[in-house]
């Protein structure tokens, strides 16, 4: 579409407006242009109900413009039509601000809306424009986009007359064929004949990469479309450069400043370690807490299947009491005394019981050995050893060994004793002296 | 005198070099970008600039620029330091950045607004390269659909594409740039090129047609034949929503507007209008319930109280 722009007459922004007028799509976008149309006698070929329609329409589209997108004082009769074709823009800015992402679409009633900005001039275009209207109705939308470079100007003094006149229409502009030709000034020549790739290093891709997006605000998704556009440039870009023999892949010996530092690639490092750290001990953890809910579980299991060891044997008991109650009327005579003593439970629970319980009386308790028995009865055998040799009740409330002969004897209240005992042992000088006269 | 001299001789050289330069033009890609930022700039801002300037080895940071609406003094701040790419970095009210490219003598210039920034710190990828390495530019098919998207492109090519020869780039080709179109918005993304072991499924299966191509040039580095890529990203992250395209530089017609565009004030307002708007409601619906009970004698506006007798006030009075 842009070549054919090119080739249009500077006067080409009015065009859209008699297509508009042939109503091929887009009505709604077109409603502006359509009314100006109409007030020029030579563009008069939509009927009355549909521009009635239009207005409606157009009249309600001013709403949105409160969503801050154009905004202008719509005052005086005089800018009638610049208020009208301002309306216009606002629909579509009603339509898009909403958030679908139709670039197409956004264009088309941008450029609209440019168009109809410039109507200053229409009357000179007028003859023009029914001569060209024939040939250009089998044109498609994108014809009415364009704008030459030379109706850019006139635009701008237009704009220092509305603004005179008290009006200010915020335009919302695409000029499709100055950004061409801008382009055209400044860009670089990257034609893959003539200039080699290293020269530019630029990988357009074939696709569109938002097509494979299915939702922006998907960060996965998306970022995965971005990598996958990426690694695709990095391998066409490999290839070309290869091809032209220019070094890619840096040597492992080559070393250089990067562009991040190594403290922070020892950070980034840090950080994943310690991620992958932390990772692992919380595995860890959630294991261990496994495991604990799984031993709980276990003991809980032992200890139903015990109580159903236990359930079973009774029922056992009872299905064998019952059994016995049966036949015990027909043969009573002949198992009366195993009956009484039930020899036979006994003898079926061992027999069906577990074996540990069999086990464990023969294991040694019960047989003590004669010779041991003895010992057991001589030395004792368990109980408590401390305190055996402590006075208790018994011990001192025997009074076996007391001698009151004793106790008077003396060896109790020293001093009297004593006494008895020297004098005893040798009387004084003049009384030995005198027994030795008596003798 | 000396000046004049060199001024005069420069100006002769200048004709000369323009003589020679429509012949050489295919073959000279000479890129400086003055790097700057204006007054106002956030950390985060101040960080992705440092990160761009540091991928950009044709570049020339320099001091912040001291006004916002006198931008066209940029060009011969530019003029001055030889560069012939401006990226500036214009914030507004300490949260907002708008970024300018702008190719200086003569245009264009294109404005963008910036969010989503994540600098290259921040972000804690695994991927690194080589500083000044010249990065694979990839770019979005959509690129090629609408004109003011390839103007963009070819902006974002001269500035962000190393020239061939650069005083300080590298050798070697590591990184890949990315811009890709989603929601309007251009996404900005750096990777690493990292060659790793090809897995035998998909020997040969891509890289087939150049594998002959690769022998003759095996006086690379390294034959690498047997490799694949993949990327590792490095940052920094960041997402550019074209607001407005100028056919000169900080100056000129405007050539685009990006209609879809609304200026983050007003969403602020619009936020801060609806919180407004909420409370709004309630007073009203209070003062409806309040007149409506009026009108059925419900209530005489002021709750009424008997005074209790037992009230502890009235009793420790």
């Amino acid at each position: 579409m842009a070549k054919k722009s090119a080739t249009q007459s500077p006067k080409a922004g009015v065009k859209p407006k008699s297509q508009a007028v042939n109503g091929t799509s887009a009505e709604k976008k077109k409603d502006g242009s359509r009314r100006k149309s109409a007030e020029q006698p030579t563009v008069e070929k939509m009927d009355v109900d549909n521009q009635e329609d239009l207005e409606e329409e157009s009249s309600e589209e001013e709403a949105p413009e409160a969503n801050g997108k154009t905004e202008e004082p719509r005052s005086d009769e005089s800018s009638d039509e610049d208020s009208e074709g301002d309306g216009d823009s606002s629909d579509a800015s009603g339509d898009e601000g909403i958030g679908h992402i139709d670039i197409e679409a956004i264009d088309d009633s941008e450029s609209e809306s440019e168009l109809d900005s410039d109507d200053e001039d229409q009357g000179a275009k007028l003859g023009k424009l029914q001569d060209n209207k024939d040939d250009e109705e089998g044109e498609d939308d994108d014809e009415e986009e364009e704008i030459d470079v030379d109706e850019l100007e006139p635009e701008d003094e237009e704009d220092e007359e509305q603004i005179a006149a008290g009006t200010r229409v915020r335009q919302t502009i695409n000029n499709k064929e100055a950004l061409l030709t801008s382009l055209r000034r400044f860009a670089l020549d990257t034609n893959p004949k003539k200039v080699p790739f290293a020269f530019h290093q630029t990988v357009v891709s074939s696709k569109r990469t938002e097509d494979s997006i299915p939702s922006v605000e998907d960060d996965l998704q998306r970022e995965l479309a971005f990598v996958n556009q990426a690694l695709e440039a990095a391998r066409q870009g490999r290839a070309l450069l290869r091809k032209e023999g220019v070094p890619f892949t840096r040597p492992t010996d080559y070393f250089a400043e990067t562009v991040r530092s190594d403290e922070t690639m020892q950070k980034v490092r840090a950080k994943l370690v310690e991620e992958a750290t932390a990772k692992k001990a919380a595995a860890e953890a959630r294991k261990q807490r496994d495991l604990k809910k799984f031993g709980k579980q276990v003991q809980v299991q032992k200890q139903l299947e015990r109580a159903k060891q236990k359930r079973e044997a009774l029922e056992k008991i009872n299905l064998l009491k019952k059994k016995r109650a049966a036949d015990g009327s027909a043969n009573l005579g002949a198992t009366e005394a195993e009956d009484l003593f039930d020899v036979a439970v006994d003898n079926e629970l061992n027999a069906s019981g577990s074996s540990k319980k069999r086990k464990s009386p023969g294991d040694g308790k019960g047989e003590r050995s004669a010779k041991r028995q003895r010992k057991d009865a001589k030395y004792g055998f368990g109980g408590k050893k401390r305190f055996s040799k402590s006075g208790d009740a018994m011990s001192s409330g025997d009074l076996s060994g007391f001698n009151a002969k004793k106790m008077k004897s003396g060896s109790f209240g020293g001093g009297g004793g004593k006494k008895k005992g020297v004098k005893a042992a040798r009387p004084g000088k003049s009384r030995r002296k005198s027994m030795a006269a008596k003798r | 005198m000396a000046a004049v001299y060199k001024s005069l001789s420069k100006g002769s050289s200048k004709e000369d070099k323009e003589a020679d330069s429509h012949a050489a033009a295919e073959r000279k890609n000479k890129q400086r970008v003055l790097v700057l930022s204006s007054r106002g700039v956030t950390y985060r801002h101040r960080h992705l600039l440092n990160d761009l300037a540091s991928m950009l080895p044709h570049g020339r940071k320099d001091a912040k620029f001291d006004s916002k609406s006198k931008l066209y003094q940029l060009n011969e701040l530019a003029e001055l330091y030889n560069c012939n790419n401006v990226l500036f970095f214009e914030a507004r009210k300490g949260k907002d950045l708008y970024m300018w490219f702008s190719k200086v003598p003569n245009g264009p210039t294109v404005k963008f607004f910036a969010q989503n920034l994540h600098t290259m710190e921040e972000l804690h990828f695994q991927g690194n390269c080589l500083k000044g390495s010249r990065p694979i530019l990839s770019f979005d098919g959509a690129f090629e659909s609408e004109p003011y998207l390839r103007v963009i492109k070819e902006v974002f090519m001269q500035i962000f594409g190393v020239p061939q020869g650069a005083r300080k780039s590298k050798p070697f080709i590591d990184h890949v740039m990315s811009f890709s179109v989603a929601d309007g918005k251009i996404w900005v993304r750096n990777y690493e090129i990292r060659e790793v072991e090809r897995a035998k499924g998909e020997a040969g299966n891509d890289d087939n047609g150049d594998e002959p191509d690769k022998k003759p040039s095996k006086g690379g580095p390294k034959g690498g034949k047997d490799t694949d890529i993949n990327l590792i990203e490095i940052g920094p992250r960041f997402v550019l929503t074209p607001i407005v395209i100028q056919e000169g530089a900080f100056g000129g017609p405007i050539i685009y507007e990006n209609k879809r565009f609304i200026s983050p004030n007003k969403i602020r307002a619009e936020l801060r209008k609806a919180k407004a708007g909420r409370h709004v409601a309630r007073m009203e619906q209070q003062r409806e319930s309040l007149a409506r009970r009026k009108q059925l004698g419900l209530d005489d506006g002021k709750p009424k109280k008997e005074p209790a007798g037992l009230d502890t006030r009235d009793l420790f009075a």
